[in-house]
């Protein structure tokens, strides 16, 4: 097997593995269920709880997110 | 005990894992979409919930609905503790749906994971091609709809084409290389390119 260079290679390498053993899922949900909890962490931080759609918003509209 | 990361039965796949938060997310609101529309999950969580290993923060799901049906949709989803960022009531949100422009759910007090809510018709004629000919799949007892996925992969590197989309391109390749259809990629690619060249 020649070695590995770029990311397609690695994705490659990892889509493999997985599909020959499931237990990489395990790997991937602690992966998945982290990035979801820092979006969740810093949201909370910046926004409070009483006017929180009004907040976010705001936040959406200056970033162009919406209309 | 080892397993593969997926196995067919009939006509679905199944994949071989536990359910993860993001799953959870989808899961309550494909619930309450269920009950008023069809719907199709595609784009990033398609590649995501069969391995992929990168972040995301949203969820595309396809939708052919109708205006007394969404008033219905959005109020359910407003008691079941979903906002979406677009507006408060159906009518505000429905402005967007009319005009076939996206709107976006989260769950109270959040913004992400968000869902985005994107309304088709069928002069789409490459996203009504998927959404008439979906895939089943399944993780534990959570079963959904996405694209065939020789359709997912050629829409991916044929309109999409960020590094992110070939990517989940290649390991959507890799993962079900054993199961992809020359016959369908052909198939596939003629509408998506029909598809692009009538917009371009």
């Amino acid at each position: 097997m020649r070695k590995p260079k770029t990311d397609l290679d690695y994705i490659e390498i990892y889509a493999e593995k997985l599909k020959k053993d499931n237990r990489l899922f395990e790997q991937h949900r602690i992966f998945i269920e982290s990035q979801l909890k820092a979006s969740l962490s810093l949201f909370h931080n910046m926004f409070s709880e009483s006017d929180f759609k009004k907040e976010a918003r705001k936040y959406l509209k200056e970033r162009l997110l919406i209309k | 005990m080892t397993k593969k990361g997926y196995t067919i039965i009939g006509e679905t796949i199944i994949i071989n894992r536990e359910l993860t938060e993001l799953d959870l997310f989808l899961k309550d609101f494909l619930e309450i979409l269920k009950k008023y529309s069809d719907y199709l999950v595609v784009s990033g969580f398609v590649s995501i919930s069969t391995g992929r290993t990168r972040g995301t923060e949203d969820i595309d799901v396809l939708s052919l609905i109708e205006k007394e049906n969404f008033r219905l949709f959005f109020e359910e989803l407003d008691n079941k503790g979903f906002w979406c960022y677009q507006g408060d009531n159906s009518e505000e949100a429905y402005s967007y749906i009319k005009r076939f422009d996206s709107i976006r759910f989260a769950r109270k007090n959040e913004m992400f994971p968000n869902i985005e809510f994107i309304p088709i018709n069928k002069n789409r004629k490459a996203k009504y091609y998927e959404f008439t000919h979906p895939q089943k799949i399944k993780i534990k007892n959570f079963e959904f709809k996405i694209p065939p996925i020789e359709f997912e992969i050629l829409y991916k590197e044929i309109i999409l084409t960020a590094k992110k989309d070939i990517e989940d391109a290649r390991h959507l390749r890799t993962f079900f290389s054993e199961i992809l259809s020359k016959e369908k990629f052909k198939d596939c690619e003629k509408i998506i390119r029909e598809d692009f060249y009538e917009k371009a």
